[in-house]
């Protein structure tokens, strides 16, 4: 607040009469703006203001007489700088309510009422189009993550298909401790590529069925499977394939290769234990099976599928036929129980039925070898120094280099070779 | 507003012999903005003194005060007039009670005008509050209404550590707001939650939750509820509401007058990615000031980020 006083308007004048007020209390005046006309004794003079502010008091009306030096007019010049107005007549209307989480001991532990979401797995699932409350969260406090979003458009492995015929349904977390054993369904997708490729009944598509140029078949149930496997054998193993061919000329009795294959499975195992095995890279560790779980490759229409049938070497050759029989059958009515597709220690794959001498059968993990039958024929054979026809069976035993050694898997060869040269 | 400063001192200076107002004008000129105005008549010379133009002055003076009993509220002029009291604030005050192991502290408030938007000279419209935010041992408060630059006064006055008060001068006059005068303190510390909304969260605090309330109306004609919290506290952060509102609507943008870089707006998208990324369905905004000192009046509303900037920055967060 600041007073003007009448100044000595420069004539040695005593007193000064008020004629006009130029402004009015409330108004903002400017430094130097006209107040006030004042008549002296000579002449009228305007009072211009000595500074910017607000008026909020004129001390005298027009024709008052007011001496020197006393007060003129009062201003409020607080306002120095930039142009405040006065006051606003606008009403403040708000709600506010203190947040103050933290104050409150009861606020604590906020419950999201949406789905938690890990960045990336945010941005997959806007990519894949999913929509991310139907997906279950697996991490810490239901946090959706990365798995999770591949898991519910079943692109993980270890995902259970929805409705996939032999669908594992390992529903076992991915992360494990132990060497964890492959489910049958990846297994049924072992090595026989080149067989499966000629098969006609390969999947059930006809040329009628092969869809047209720019629309995409999405592979479901064990054909998803078998892609799951074969790319985790094709990112985990070192793979390595010996071949050669066992002369079963002699044979007593012809036909039953499949018996054949397992009981030399079964001695070369005695021969060579290293081949059934699993392996445990993240270990380094392998675990050498005490028992032999074989993993048949069965072909069906609906695709490749591999039940396991267990503890081979304790079963008696009828035992052995009506298992390996029914697990057939139940291939290819699509009802092999999930636990018949996994654990496998070993793997088999009698291609030959079909077509194809030697092949490079891929192994699934943990397991670390496989041993495929090519298509037996006649050979020409060197028999003491003669040229003779025998019947021979080509064999392609592919293994994990990282875990079996070369020596190893021959001398498993040799020892199937043995047995199936036998006549017996 | 700059009624309710006063009205919260008087209050305060009437219920305690202990508080004294000291600073430049704020005697017989009552403030350079009024926020002081009639307390010397009310209170007499000895308890609201009239200082030089000597912030640094000032600063230190309020420590000697506060170190022996007294509670002064100094008022610095003008924000961009707070640097030379900066070492008294920073070397002394702030840390007064730990260089005594608790023996002293320093129940000081220094109020300052913050921000532009009323077509000042330069020096004269600054935010620089992330500078003081940075300093350990004091607090930052930021009201943005009458009713809270009451409240929060009361609490800054009683509140036995320092405390620095910054008052949007584009407040200071803007509404009217019945305030009662009943020394009822508010907490600080805390944000204050100005509207609920659904679907996404907007920061801000002081002058600029006019422009955030008028982007709030403006996407309620788009159908997108914005729940605005007035931050109030800038240091310490009160970041458990933040979460609480950012983990119910996943998305948050960040609004304040202040330069981008390094802005406290940059502490608090730290902090909710620290803390609450996992809620968040869209990268965070800011919406601040330019990299660039406050330009002179002609272009000083081109700077304060506008209804528009604010609108346009919520709209990204629905862009994906």
């Amino acid at each position: 607040m600041s007073t003007f006083k009448l100044p000595d308007l420069g004539e040695g004048l005593a007193e000064a009469e008020i004629l006009e007020w130029h402004v009015q209390v409330g108004d903002h005046v400017r430094v130097d703006q006209p107040m006030v006309s004042v008549e002296t004794a000579k002449a009228v003079v305007e009072v211009p203001a000595p500074c910017s502010g607000v008026v909020t008091a004129l001390r005298g009306a027009p024709g008052d007489i007011v001496p020197t030096g006393a007060p003129l007019i009062e201003f409020d010049s607080g306002t120095v700088v930039g142009s405040m107005p006065a006051t606003s007549d606008e009403e403040f209307v708000e709600s506010a309510r203190v947040g103050g989480a933290h104050l409150h001991a009861d606020a604590r532990g906020r419950a999201s009422t949406r789905e938690r979401v890990m960045p990336a797995a945010r941005a997959l699932a806007r990519r894949l189009s999913v929509d991310l409350a139907a997906v279950q969260g697996g991490g810490r406090a239901g946090l959706i993550t990365l798995d999770d979003v591949l898991r519910h458009v079943d692109l993980l492995p270890g995902s259970s298909g929805p409705g996939g015929p032999g669908g594992p349904g390992s529903a076992g977390g991915p992360v494990s401790g132990v060497p964890s054993p492959p489910s049958g369904a990846l297994g049924a997708a072992n090595g026989d590529a080149g067989a499966n490729g000629a098969n006609p009944h390969n999947g059930g598509a006809t040329p009628n069925d092969v869809a047209g140029p720019g629309t995409a078949e999405p592979l479901r149930g064990m054909r998803r499977a078998m892609a799951h496997s074969m790319s985790l054998s094709r990112d985990q193993v070192a793979g390595s394939t010996v071949c050669d061919d066992a002369d079963i000329h002699h044979w007593t009795r012809r036909g039953d290769y499949m018996l054949r294959l397992m009981r030399a499975m079964i001695c070369a195992w005695r021969a060579e234990p290293a081949l059934n095995a699993w392996y445990d890279a993240t270990r380094h560790a392998r675990l050498l099976r005490k028992s032999i779980d074989l993993a048949i490759a069965v072909d069906t229409p609906g695709g490749l599928i591999v039940p396991v049938v267990r503890n081979i070497e304790s079963k008696t050759p009828q035992e052995l036929r009506e298992a390996v029989v029914a697990q057939k059958q139940a291939a290819h009515q699509r009802r092999t129980p999930p636990e018949d597709l996994r654990e496998f220690t070993l793997m088999l794959s009698n291609f030959g039925t079909l077509a194809g001498r030697y092949g490079i059968p891929l192994v699934v993990p943990p397991a670390v070898a496989i041993l495929g039958a090519g298509k037996v024929r006649e050979d020409a054979v060197v028999v003491e120094g003669k040229v003779l026809a025998h019947r021979r069976m080509p064999l392609s035993l592919s293994f994990d280099h990282r875990c079996i050694t070369g020596g190893e898997a021959c001398r498993f060869l040799a020892a199937v070779i043995a047995d199936l040269e036998r006549s017996d | 507003m700059v009624e309710a400063i006063a009205m919260a001192h008087g209050w305060e200076m009437q219920h305690d012999a202990d508080v004294v107002v000291i600073g430049q004008d704020v005697g017989v000129n009552g403030g350079v903005f009024r926020a002081t105005a009639g307390l010397q008549e009310r209170f007499g010379k000895d308890r609201v003194q009239d200082t030089p133009l000597a912030e640094a002055m000032i600063a230190g003076m309020s420590v000697g005060m506060a170190t022996h009993g007294l509670k002064p509220v100094a008022e610095i002029q003008f924000m961009g007039f707070l640097y030379p009291a900066l070492d008294q604030i920073v070397n002394h005050m702030s840390r007064m009670r730990n260089r005594t192991r608790g023996r002293l502290s320093c129940p000081v408030v220094i109020r300052t005008p913050h921000g532009g938007g009323i077509h000042a000279p330069e020096h004269h419209s600054e935010s620089t509050e992330t500078l003081l935010c940075h300093i350990p041992g004091i607090r930052v408060v930021c009201p943005s209404s009458p009713a809270r630059a009451y409240g929060l006064l009361l609490a800054s006055i009683r509140d036995p550590d320092p405390v620095m008060f910054l008052e949007p001068v584009r407040l200071y006059r803007a509404m009217r707001q019945e305030v009662s005068d009943d020394g009822r303190a508010l907490p600080l510390d805390a944000c204050f939650i100005l509207r609920e909304g659904r679907d996404v969260t907007i920061v801000t605090w002081g002058a600029m939750t006019i422009e955030t309330l008028g982007a709030v109306a403006e996407l309620d004609q788009r159908g997108i509820s914005a729940e605005v919290i007035d931050l109030a506290t800038l240091s310490p952060i009160d970041i458990e509401t933040i979460l609480d509102s950012v983990s119910r609507t996943g998305r948050l943008v960040i609004v304040h007058e202040a330069a981008r870089n390094v802005g406290v707006g940059a502490e608090i998208a730290a902090l909710v990615a620290e803390h609450g990324l996992y809620d968040l369905q869209a990268p965070i905004q800011r919406v601040a000031g330019f990299d660039t000192v406050m330009p002179l009046f002609r272009l000083e509303h081109d700077y304060i980020p506008s209804v528009q900037r604010i609108v346009d920055a919520v709209q990204l967060t629905f862009a994906d």
